[in-house]
């Protein structure tokens, strides 16, 4: 008994912080997603699914859906091609290999935000360095409006988040590239396995781990996106780059609609409840020990 | 045997290529911050041709970004002791007791990593108006460590996992309370996990953007992502000042990374295949 008691000294602290600032605001929301709180009016009545049904007919929130998932899904499929290629690029321990890996994650370093500014400079229409950039190349015919062609913001934005975060998802197939054991490659060179036949049946088994990490990982991260859009695009033109997690923001505090933004929130919740439960089930049967 | 030399000449060019690619917006947003105004209408590829060295006082003034820096380096360095402190004690328990309530505090903890902060958000705006925290530090600090949290603890406990508890046993008999085993015998024992934490914790505050919008709006008290979020109101299209910003704002993490870049590299990789 006294060891318990000894215990709950080393947990409380951590276990007290963790409840009153995320677990019980957490379950606030679930409740205020109930009532019609808009901030202001002290009053707040209980409103029972009216928000989840105003929410259903909204077209915004469709339009948001749709954004955050296409930014969550083209973020973690480049991510991953690009990491991967990179990290296949970065095996072994020479000099290069260990400047590039610090190169590459120079980025990583940055704040969104300041990425967001850099980038906005890049892209901008008329004096900006990526357009400058193709008609120095005679490539006039390839300049484009890059953030305020409401078709292609969502793409540019999507490059920008992959800019930052792809040497992230890189190290970690790094790591695992290095955990496979070279006498797994001799054995099967020695049995006259080809480059894309050794990557198919050797590595990609044995780097599953990190597979399964940078997959669930970059979901969740694609699916919560806010300062790069918030700087760059404010979800526009129009509604082209409005995620959930900006209609949210909208919603809470240029509106003052709490109690409608709370239930945005529960759906953006369910949204990455349901897609690491899937991942996680589905990827780590894929998985093999070593 | 041809085709494995061209996709080996094509990797090479696909590395040398993203290499470009990240150098040159880094390399032009440090050209744009030396330039006068006038050297800016010269186009976005033009080298600066004098120094424009005043860029950066006059960013640092009228962002009021001393003050930013420091406030930031305060609310970073006491979340992520108090992240590291908080959940390396948690983590202790919670690794060695085969006792259900551990295993379901265990579980608690780490249902918090597949939380998204923007459910949290409301309600935390009106508990901290509630508490009177906003505008002050003591507010996003708390939610940085219990967002911290979830993570670590999960880092932690699975590195108890493979330290012999003969080493604290040893400690008991010898005399030594439970208190000072934790702190003197087992908390140094914990130093690769504490590293990575250590980096990955100061990445995610300092470069955190939406709580301090939410809770940091004063100029007193604002951290330097606001700071350089200032500029834009107040400066459109300045963006020599804006870059001039960006710059002293990015470079204590990224020399911090320069200094640290060994053990980043191999914490964050331990840290992730493990997790």
């Amino acid at each position: 008994m006294k060891r318990f008691g000894t215990d709950i000294t080393f947990i409380l602290p951590a276990f007290a912080v963790f409840t009153l600032f995320l677990v019980v605001p957490v379950l606030s929301g679930f409740y205020y997603s109930l009532t019609d709180w808009n901030g202001l009016n002290p009053e707040t009545r209980f409103i029972g699914l009216d928000n989840y049904i105003r929410l259903f007919n909204d077209s915004d929130v469709g339009n948001a859906i749709r954004n955050t998932l296409l930014i969550a899904v083209c973020l973690t499929i480049v991510k991953n091609a690009l990491g991967l290629t990179l990290a296949l690029g970065m095996q072994g321990t020479g000099k290069i290999q260990r400047i590039m890996r610090v190169w590459y994650l120079v980025p990583v370093m940055l704040s969104a935000l300041a990425i967001g500014y850099i980038w906005a400079y890049v892209y901008s229409p008329s004096d900006g360095v990526l357009n400058t950039l193709l008609e120095a190349f005679g490539l006039d015919g390839l300049a484009r409006d890059w953030l305020g062609d409401s078709r292609l913001s969502i793409y540019s934005v999507i490059f920008v988040s992959v800019w930052h975060f792809v040497g992230f998802t890189m190290i970690i197939y790094v790591a695992g590239l290095q955990s496979v054991p070279s006498d797994v490659y001799e054995a099967a060179y020695l049995d006259g396995a080809g480059k894309w036949s050794m990557f198919k049946n050797v590595t990609f088994p044995l780097i599953a781990p990190s597979f399964t990490v940078n997959i669930v990982v970059n979901m969740i991260v694609g699916i919560k996106v806010f300062d790069t859009i918030f700087v760059m695009t404010n979800g526009g033109p129009g509604t082209s780059t409005e995620n959930l997690s900006i209609l949210l923001y909208r919603q809470a505090f240029a509106f003052d609609r709490m109690g409608y933004a709370s239930s945005i929130a529960v759906i953006m919740f369910m949204i990455i409840l349901i897609f690491s439960m899937i991942q996680i089930f589905a990827l780590r049967k894929r998985e093999v020990e070593h | 045997m041809a085709l494995r030399e061209r996709n080996g000449w094509l990797l090479s060019l696909i590395l040398a290529l993203w290499a470009v690619i990240v150098l040159v917006p880094i390399l032009i947003a440090l050209f744009v911050a030396l330039k006068t105004p006038e050297q800016l209408l010269g186009g976005p590829l033009s080298l600066p041709t004098a120094f424009e060295w005043s860029n950066f006082s006059e960013a640092w003034k009228k962002g009021m970004m001393g003050t930013s820096l420091v406030n930031s380096v305060v609310i970073s360095v006491s979340a992520v002791i108090l992240i590291i402190l908080l959940s390396s004690a948690a983590a202790y328990p919670l690794s060695r007791r085969k006792k259900k309530w551990a295993t379901a505090t265990y579980l608690y903890f780490l249902s918090g990593m597949m939380i998204p902060f923007q459910m949290a958000m409301i309600p935390l705006y009106k508990l901290l108006s509630q508490l009177n925290l906003i505008g002050k530090f003591a507010g996003p600090v708390l939610i940085y460590i219990a967002l911290g949290l979830p993570f670590s603890v999960f880092l932690y406990t699975a590195f108890y996992k493979s330290i012999p508890q003969e080493i604290e046993e040893s400690a008991l008999i010898d005399g030594c309370g439970p208190y000072r085993t934790f702190g003197s015998i087992l908390f140094p024992l914990l130093k690769p996990v504490t590293s990575t934490l250590l980096i990955m914790n100061t990445l995610t505050i300092w470069n955190d953007f939406f709580v301090p919008l939410l809770f940091l709006q004063s100029k007193s008290s604002r951290t330097i992502p606001l700071s350089i979020y200032s500029f834009t109101g107040e400066f459109v299209n300045q963006w020599n000042l804006i870059f001039a910003a960006v710059i002293i704002g990015s470079l204590p993490l990224v020399l911090l990374f320069l200094v640290l870049q060994r053990q980043f590299v191999q914490g964050i990789a331990s840290g992730a295949v493990k997790g």
